[in-house]
């Protein structure tokens, strides 16, 4: 490309005298041209090829071009020069060429040396440092040649040279690019050869660069890679290539001490001078692999959990699409597991779903769905028949790569539904008969009295205004009518207050049961002073109790212990021990008639008498009615006696929630 | 002078036993009766065959009657201008809440209830007499149009 040891010329007009001088004093030119005419066409053509050759010196950019004269001094100067090394040509001819070249070359004589060299060689070649004009240095590569003319005396030199920075720099940069690569980079030509390579790539594959470099790629790669970059008779290697460029290939690699592991290889082409080459950049995904095969494994045994649930689940997407299903979803609605997928939801839960699942003004779909998450919402599930059934739903969020799906558990809650119908529709039916019979026992009483009235009433006028009037068998008759009448004047009375405690109901108040005690007191004055009873107690709580039922209760078992009185004065006692945490155990103590213990559970039912009417008054309701309100009362009633002994009644009621 | 008293009740055998208590109680007294709540209020307007029906000193009025009940005749009574001045004493074997509540809402002058025993009845009605017939002082008698 470039004239090597013969007469070039370049320059521009201060250059061109020079190259003149140079030319000039050709004596061979005088010598061989004898005619004038011709000599000045020869001259004409000369003049002409020099203009060429300038201009195509002066046109070069890419080079520095320039000629000395045998001491070195510049002589032309070209656009690459002026380019390359900084200086105009107006500044540099006339100087010589050292200037180019490093102080301490300058000071070891290397210009001249440089010179001399080329002079017995004719030609000389080397690369090193050179300093532009600003001072800056440069790595070059650079040819010098002598000039000599036809007689072989030495006229000068020509440089030739080109910065190698520029393309030093280019590589080194592609370099650090492979070199900082997170994965095995190794590019392989069409001959399955290995031909560079980086360190990930030493690394993972446990060899040093220089063994593997020329390798074929089968040594780490041994099967899929090579097989990829050859032809065969369908298509080129490039069609070959071009199908795997930029796919993701798994293959297995082997490191040097035969050790196998799983490898992703992402193929591009590299065009080049040798041709088409294939860089592979290889990673070990040997850590990915492992995970994906414990996902592989959760993602069964979910499945296998799934499938074996006893309720249809159901996945669906934000956009109310079932994702996934399970067994218990397909039998429930009756469609193949196919005929769901990607369907929307509302095709087997047309209300109420779907709706929770889509986001508004006021709340995002996140927010919307954490409002329901973990509650049973009952809804209407649609068969594929068409037939309708309440479906009891749970739902949960899961996280995925497509967004936030949601899990719904589907329970048929048709049998549930059912039952909880029916055991509404009983509890409903024994609450109507329990209340019927309350009512009925209330009326009926009550109903009972008022004829009643008319017959104790009459009967006792027919006995004040005619007895002794009549005869004796009258009075006697009249006698049993007024006493039959007014005894079940009591029974009814009795079982009115009876049924009374059953349907009024408590109401609990704290109240103080001493109070309630002293009340009772009050009311059974008449008897306690008629019987001459010494009645006590110890201080007594403040109970939850309802306070006419207290009084009662207190009222009735002061009264029988007075009533079943012994043979000497009645003492009774009334006493209050906490018997647990919120408990107040009330006891009621006699030194009366007692009670033999094979009648204890007897006494506390209705009309349960122990003994003869002539004896004792009553219709033995009394301890009935302290049973129900002790069991209101949420306690309940015992006794301890022996006959002779005397009773101890014993009941607990809660404690008052406020301390007193 | 005779005292008149109106006695609104259904049951033969309570008119009697009421005829009976007071026959003891006090002898001066006239006791009418009317077996419904329409019949009393015919009785108390002078109305078909109580043209010449006295105006009474005071009502005894059971609540559970026929065609009327003791509640309506009540509320007729407090509500008319020339009747609402004469004592109703309410008279009953009720003892429910509701009822006793009820009949003062309606300007009741008092509720009185039956009691079982005999002797107790003929005390009750001696009582009514020793009070309403004898220690209070009753507004001057203004005959109704």
């Amino acid at each position: 490309m470039f004239p090597k040891g013969n007469n070039t010329n370049s320059a521009r007009s201060p250059p061109t005298a020079a190259v003149r001088d140079l030319s000039m004093p050709n004596a061979a030119e005088k010598h061989l041209a004898p005619k004038k005419g011709r000599r000045r066409l020869m001259e004409e053509a000369l003049r002409e090829s020099q203009e060429q050759y300038r201009m195509l010196l002066d046109g070069i950019e890419d080079y520095a071009i320039f000629m000395m004269d045998p001491e070195g001094r510049i002589v032309s100067w070209n656009v690459g020069a002026e380019r390359i090394k900084g200086y105009r040509a107006d500044e540099i001819i006339g100087h010589n060429f050292s200037c180019f070249f490093p102080p301490e070359d300058i000071e070891r004589g290397r210009p001249q040396e440089v010179l001399r060299i080329t002079a017995a060689s004719g030609r000389h070649e080397e690369q090193g440092m050179r300093v532009r004009k600003d001072g800056s240095h440069f790595l070059a590569n650079l040819t010098f040649t002598a000039l000599r003319d036809p007689s072989g005396n030495l006229r000068g030199f020509s440089e030739f040279s080109q910065d190698l920075s520029e393309s030093k720099e280019a590589e080194a940069k592609y370099r650090g690019l492979l070199e900082a690569a997170p994965d095995a980079m190794v590019v392989v030509n069409q001959a399955g050869e290995i031909v560079l390579l980086n360190l990930q790539a030493e690394k993972q594959f446990g060899y040093p660069r220089d063994e593997l470099l020329g390798q074929k790629v089968t040594s780490i790669v041994p099967e899929g890679f090579a097989e990829r970059l050859i032809a065969d008779d369908l298509r080129s290697a490039e069609d070959a290539l071009a199908q795997q460029i930029g796919t993701g290939i798994e293959l297995i690699g082997r490191r040097k001490d035969g050790g196998e592991f799983p490898i992703e290889i992402m193929l591009s082409p590299l065009e080049s001078a040798e041709g088409t080459l294939v860089t592979a950049a290889i990673r070990d995904i040997g850590v990915r692999k492992a995970a994906e095969k414990h996902l592989a494994q959760m993602e069964g045994r979910y499945r296998g959990l799934l499938e074996a649930a006893p309720d249809a689940m159901v996945v669906v997407n934000q956009a109310g699409e079932i994702a996934l299903l399970n067994l218990q979803a397909e039998k429930q609605f009756g469609y193949r597991r196919d005929e769901l997928l990607g369907q929307k939801v509302t095709n087997i839960i047309p209300e109420g779903f779907a709706e929770r699942l889509i986001a508004d003004d006021l709340r995002s779909a996140e927010d919307a769905l954490a409002q329901q998450i973990g509650t049973g919402i009952e809804l209407i599930g649609r068969r594929k028949d068409g037939g309708e059934f309440p479906i009891e739903i749970m739902l949960s969020p899961l996280e995925s790569a497509e967004g936030t799906l949601v899990t719904a558990a589907i329970r048929d809650i048709t049998t549930r539904r059912a039952a909880a119908a029916d055991l509404l529709q009983k509890v409903e039916e024994l609450k109507r008969s329990n209340e019927e019979l309350g009512q009925f026992a209330y009326i009926a009483s009550h109903d009972l009295q008022e004829p009643l009235r008319m017959v104790a009433s009459y009967t006792q006028l027919l006995s004040r205004r005619y007895k002794g009037k009549l005869d004796s068998d009258a009075d006697e008759f009249i006698a049993f009518a007024v006493d039959g009448a007014s005894r079940m004047q009591r029974l009814i009375r009795d079982l009115l207050a009876y049924s009374r405690v059953g349907t009024k109901g408590s109401d609990l108040l704290d109240i103080s049961s001493e109070d309630a005690l002293r009340q009772a007191l009050l009311n059974l004055r008449g008897a306690i002073e008629e019987s001459g009873a010494l009645v006590t107690h110890d201080p007594l709580p403040t109970v939850s109790a309802d306070e006419t039922q207290l009084i009662q209760l207190f009222q009735n078992l002061v009264g029988n212990a007075i009533k079943y009185q012994g043979p000497g004065v009645p003492k009774v006692h009334i006493a209050a021990a906490r018997s647990s945490e919120k408990k107040w155990t009330f006891s009621v103590q006699d030194n009366g008639l007692g009670i033999d213990p094979q009648y204890f559970e007897k006494i506390f039912g209705v009309f349960q008498r122990l003994h003869k009417r002539e004896e004792f008054a009553g219709t033995g309701i009394g301890l009935a009615i302290c049973k129900k309100i002790v069991e209101q009362h949420g306690g309940n009633i015992s006794v301890e006696s022996q006959p002779g002994h005397g009773s101890t009644f014993r009941f607990a009621l809660a404690e008052s929630e406020r301390k007193s | 002078m005779a005292i008149e008293v109106l006695l609104v009740e259904d049951s033969p055998g309570d008119v009697r036993l009421t005829q009976e208590a007071f026959r003891d109680a006090n002898d001066s007294i006239h006791l009418h009766v009317a077996s419904d709540g329409v019949e009393a209020m015919a009785f108390l307007k002078h109305e078909g065959t109580h043209v010449h029906a006295p105006r009474p000193d005071i009502i005894l009025l059971d609540l559970n009657l026929p065609k009327m009940d003791g509640r309506e005749v009540l509320a007729h009574i407090k509500a008319d201008d020339s009747l609402k001045r004469i004592p109703t004493v309410v008279l009953t074997t009720s003892d429910a809440e509701a009822d006793i509540v009820k009949c003062y809402e309606l300007h009741a002058n008092c509720y009185l209830k039956k009691p079982v025993q005999l002797d107790e009845f003929e005390l009750l009605v001696k009582s009514i007499n020793d009070f309403w017939l004898t220690k209070v002082e009753l507004p001057p008698q203004t005959r109704g149009a």
